[in-house]
């Protein structure tokens, strides 16, 4: 049975539905314990499907970067990956990708849209589709389709309508396959955090990426956690991040792959993303944090930030990244010896203590009654003394 | 005992840089160099705060405080209570819904205040009270 797959990675259709974004970069393509949602997806397909082409409407600049890089022929071997810019025609490319899918032999073809994170067994997906011998199976969640759909390839005009309708409307009935497991409907950061947070708690099959270096803490390659840093379970920190020291990781936090959390920071029930940093002495909770941005779920708000003190972001680039460290390197020793020389005193120098704190009252006060100022009695009679041991 | 110390009410700009930090910083500090200075600042239309700004918030409350005085915010934009929360900078100032709520607070104790109420309650009817 030749069975492919196409996953579509891009906004939703429904007119007034969620962005399905964070920080600008569409969900799936983001990190969730070391791995991006997308790759994780791929993975489960890879068990029942021949081939897999993969369209991505990403976002712009740096969210645009980031989709190349995740899509990347090293990250994704052997699936054939599109990255279009916001606005590109992704169901156009879908069409294609199926008829050529149709003409190469397929029998079957399952097309995805992410959006929703459903762990479904694509295998028994398409087992129904063909014992019910129907055109079009719609995945359904409480009554509802979320974008995963089998096909049948030989009928290329339902696959054209059911594209060029985004996935809203069938031509003719389609078959349901209902649908029990775990589901995210992943439609903002809310969604993203309760789903990192179910992965820690073992909720999904969604594992972290790295190392259990004690229960309930796993650290990617490469990870370092600076002496005096706090991790409290569940949480992770990716590959090649560092939470430095005196920082507090709480609550099912994450630190996703090359982030970066500065010293004395509290990080409590958030993600950061990957290629982040998060300055120092910072409240961070409740929060994602990724691509010069935070959203705050208590506030539902999303913030721009253009302070690196605050929230900045590293290259996605490894050579920009090894330059940036090396030159911040090279300007550390002489920056801090001119400082050193020419750099103004932050110490204050203590005020004149006044003349009560200089001469304690207590120096004045005249000798008790009944003892005398040489130090041999200095308790007077009528007081009881607590003995100097309990049963004397 | 009268108090006739006014209350000033500022609006913060809309993007709270080094620069507009700085400039922002120089309109206030006559008022923050008077005698027990009551200030609210309206960051209602902040869409831009950064670390600069957050350190002119607490510069502008570490003077007025010096002259046993203080300052509130009023009206926090989302953006403006994400940064402050970040920074934790919330915890340091009282933090107010509108800016009539922050200006009435530093009347709150004082007896034109306390006489101002004991007139209303009793002007209110018992009933409405308890409800």
């Amino acid at each position: 049975m030749d069975v492919k797959a196409i996953v579509l990675v891009g906004p939703g259709a429904a007119e007034g539905s969620a962005r399905e974004q964070v920080a600008g970069v569409p969900i799936p393509l983001l990190d969730v314990l070391g791995r991006p949602l997308l790759h994780r997806v791929v993975d489960r397909l890879r068990r029942s499907v021949d081939e897999i082409a993969v369209i991505v409407e990403g976002g712009e600049g740096d969210a645009e970067t980031f989709a190349r890089l995740i899509t990347s022929t090293a990250a994704l071997p052997g699936v054939k990956a599109t990255v279009m810019p916001a606005g590109g025609d992704m169901w156009r490319a879908a069409e294609e990708a199926f008829s050529d899918f149709a003409q190469n032999g397929a029998e079957v073809v399952v097309a995805i849209r992410l959006g929703p994170y459903a762990e479904l067994d694509y295998d028994h997906l398409v087992q129904f589709h063909l014992d019910r011998g129907a055109r079009v199976t719609a995945a359904v969640h409480e009554e509802s389709e979320f974008g995963v759909f089998a096909i049948s390839a030989s009928r290329r005009n339902d696959a054209a309508y059911l594209f060029r309708h985004r996935f809203l409307e069938c031509r003719e009935p389609c078959t349901q396959y209902p649908f029990a497991g775990y589901f995210n409907q992943l439609a903002g950061a809310a969604d993203l955090r309760a789903l990192t947070r179910d992965g820690l708690l073992q909720m999904n099959t969604l594992r972290p990426v790295g190392k259990e270096i004690k229960p309930g803490v796993w650290a990617g390659e490469g990870a370092r956690i600076d002496r005096g840093a706090r991790v409290l379970t569940p949480a992770f920190i990716g590959a090649r991040s560092r939470v430095r020291t005196a920082a507090v990781l709480t609550r099912c936090s994450s630190v996703e792959h090359h982030a970066e959390v500065d010293c004395g920071t509290v990080v409590e029930d958030s993600s950061v993303l990957p290629f982040s940093y998060v300055g120092a002495g910072l409240d961070l909770a409740h929060a994602v944090v990724g691509f010069r941005r935070l959203v705050s779920l208590r506030r539902n708000t999303e913030v721009e930030f253009s302070d690196p003190t605050l929230i900045a972001m590293s290259s996605v680039h490894a050579p920009v990244r090894a330059l940036a460290s090396a030159a911040s390197l090279a300007t550390f020793l002489p920056k801090h010896i001119l400082l050193g020389f020419f750099g103004k005193s932050r110490r204050e120098k203590p005020a004149d203590l006044p003349a009560a704190v200089r001469a304690p009252a207590a120096h004045n006060l005249p000798a008790l009654e009944n003892g005398a100022d040489d130090g041999s009695a200095k308790f007077p009679s009528n007081l009881a003394v607590a003995r100097r041991y309990g049963n004397e | 005992m009268e108090t006739s110390r006014p209350v000033v009410v500022k609006r913060v700009p809309e993007r709270l840089d080094l620069k507009q930090a700085r400039k922002f910083v120089r309109e206030v500090r006559p008022f923050l160099r008077a005698d027990r200075p009551q200030i609210v600042l309206d960051l209602s239309p902040v869409k831009q705060i950064d670390s600069a700004g957050v350190d002119m918030l607490l510069h502008c409350m570490g003077e007025a405080m010096k002259r046993d005085g203080d300052v509130k915010l009023a009206s926090l934009s989302p953006q403006a209570a994400v940064i402050l929360e970040l920074t934790r900078a919330d915890r340091l100032f009282e933090i107010y819904e509108n800016s009539t709520d922050a200006a009435r607070s530093y009347s709150g104790f004082l007896p034109n205040a306390l006489r101002m109420q004991q007139q209303l309650s009793e002007q209110t009817p018992p009933g409405q009270l308890a409800a």
